[in-house]
């Protein structure tokens, strides 16, 4: 019983209680002041410097808005951020699953057959090297204007992760495990199920996430290009027509859309694999 | 006649590995053969091919020359009615204790209540009773390498394969697990065949113990244990385990691995 890993408590037990509770005491306060208060402290002082900064040299909004004005703005004009929103969210989403799907197939057969593998992989080093960005103004050529465009656009720039993450985790599986299944008598196909795909699972997901973030860019990127909707076009619209606040106020939404979507492939990876060493 | 012949055949058997960076030979030629219900012990320098001797035994790599026959068959793949235990307990971190110990019985879609009562059963003369629902990961390294062997003996196989299944474990742990091997051993009857690179060790557990000389593998001796069963760690003190002891450290200082 004294090889399970659980700590003894009856140290603490024998120390005097209150200075035990004092310590803890301290121990929470000091978690919560470098966890969260000195962070948010550092930010709340940093807006109040902007927008000091900003009246102090009487910056105009054009160059640099106040903090201030950013809300302001953010406000008047939230229905419109939130239908540009909309058409981002869409994009990153379709052009995110369909980049799932694909990647995973693909990862799967290049994982499993030397052939295909072979056939495939010098395609796939081609188009990884041609920086993904390139892509975008020939899709305007090729597919044209709107959220076609921008689907396919995500999907070139989320495909990749997927795929080469795919292909690693399928192929991580020890050795002496697949034999180990082998003297079991394990046929191809539970070994795949029982033990190379969950195997594989936790290389998955950090190619997930790595295309969770990059979604959402490769959308407004699209945006950039080819599309008259959509946050990314909403921040060429306004850097176009110097209205600032407005660019701040579209940054803002992407960004937290960025991190929204990031916090929801940690979730999904919480529930999947709560197994794994990075979850416990 | 068949009836006489021995449990295990092993002719002039050899093993070479042919990868892209290079020819290994690793094996042989080794001929020997065992009964029924022996434990056969492996001693010999790291990288002789003792765990490839065990992987083409158990037909799980392919011999480039020989014969092996187990009950008078010819070994052609994978046997089916094996237990193999690896230095690394390799237990699967997305089951429960009691969920690995039934994967045998899982992949030949064997799995009702007779066996979970078996697995259980398994479970508590290894120790481990109270843990069947408790993730690998919670236990420590002896705790593990108990399932494992557990799993591997969850469908009664007749023959029992280890690698050096207790070389991560401390020197305590280690003796405890000898203890609870030998007792499990002599109640299963289980033909076992049990490499390491403790001399003791082998001693300790085995019937027989062969030595093998640096790669690729031959056997350079073959030392029968006659001391009776089961026995007590002290008997490690004894005269007569201290002869054998020596007997096989002589051969590897000879052959200058000690
Ligand atoms: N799968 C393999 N491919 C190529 N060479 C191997 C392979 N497995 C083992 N070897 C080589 O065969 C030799 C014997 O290895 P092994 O049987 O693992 O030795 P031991 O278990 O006695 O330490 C070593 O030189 C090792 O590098
Ligand atoms: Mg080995």
């Amino acid at each position: 019983m004294t090889e399970l890993r659980i700590d003894n408590p009856s140290a603490a037990e024998t120390e005097d209680l209150a200075e035990h509770q004092r310590m803890v005491r301290r121990a929470k306060w000091l978690k919560i002041y470098h966890g969260s208060l000195l962070p948010l402290l550092s930010g709340i002082a940093g807006l109040l410097l902007w927008e000091l900064a900003v009246w102090g040299f009487a910056l105009p909004q054009y160059l640099l808005p106040a903090p201030m004005q950013v809300f302001e703005t953010m406000i008047d004009r939230w229905p419109v951020l939130m239908s540009h929103l909309w058409y981002t969210v869409v994009a990153s989403s379709v052009g995110f699953v369909i980049a799932l799907v694909l990647g995973i197939v693909v990862g799967a057969a290049i994982a499993t057959s030397r052939s295909i593998d072979r056939v495939l992989y010098p395609w796939l080093v081609i188009a990884h090297a041609i920086p993904k960005v390139v892509v975008a103004p020939l899709l305007l050529v090729w597919i044209g204007f709107g959220l076609k465009s921008g689907i396919i656009f995500v999907v070139v720039f989320t495909f990749f992760p997927i795929v080469v993450s795919t292909v690693t985790g399928l192929k991580s599986a020890e050795p002496d495990l697949l034999q180990l299944v082998k003297s079991m008598r394990a046929n191809r196909w539970q070994t795949m199920w029982k033990i190379r795909i969950p195997t594989a699972l936790p290389h998955v997901f950090s190619g997930i996430k790595i295309a969770a973030t990059g979604a959402p860019v490769g959308a407004v990127i699209g945006e950039f290009v080819a599309s008259n909707r959509g946050l990314g076009y909403a921040l060429i619209q306004a850097v176009g027509s110097l209205d600032t606040p407005y660019a701040f106020a579209s940054v803002i939404i992407i960004s937290v859309f960025g991190v929204t979507i990031w916090y929801l492939a940690e979730l999904v990876e919480k529930l999947s694999i709560p197994w794994h060493a990075s979850q416990r | 006649m068949l009836d006489t012949a021995s449990f295990v055949d092993v002719k002039s058997v050899e093993k070479t590995y042919f990868t892209p960076s290079g020819v290994v030979h690793a094996l042989g030629p080794i001929s020997f053969s065992f009964d029924r219900g022996q434990t056969v012990g492996i001693v010999g320098p790291s990288g002789c091919g003792k765990s490839t001797m065990l992987k083409v035994l158990a037909g799980l790599e392919d011999r480039t020359r020989g014969e092996i026959t187990v009950q008078s068959r010819n070994v052609n793949g994978p046997l089916d009615d094996v237990g193999v235990v690896f230095q690394k307990d390799l237990l699967l971190d997305w089951r429960t204790v009691l969920e690995n110990v039934l994967l045998p019985a899982e992949l030949r879609g064997r799995v009702d209540e007779k066996i979970r009562t078996r697995a259980r059963n398994l479970l508590e003369e290894l120790g481990v009773s109270g843990f069947e629902n408790n993730q690998p990961w919670e236990l420590s390294g002896g705790m593990r390498q108990r399932v494992s062997i557990a799993r591997a003996l969850l469908l009664k196989p007749s023959m029992l394969f280890l690698d050096e299944p207790f070389s991560a474990l401390d020197a305590l742990t280690r003796d405890k697990m000898n203890v609870i091997v030998q007792r499990l051993q002599m109640h299963e009857e289980v033909t076992t065949f049990f490499i390491t690179h403790s001399i003791a060790e082998a001693v300790f557990l085995s019937d027989r113990v062969i030595v093998m000389s640096d790669r690729p593998g031959r056997i350079i001796d073959d030392i029968e244990v006659g001391i009776p069963k089961p026995r007590t760690l002290s008997v490690r003190e004894e005269p007569e385990f201290i002869d054998i002891t020596r007997r096989i450290r002589i051969h590897f200082e000879k052959a200058g691995v000690l």
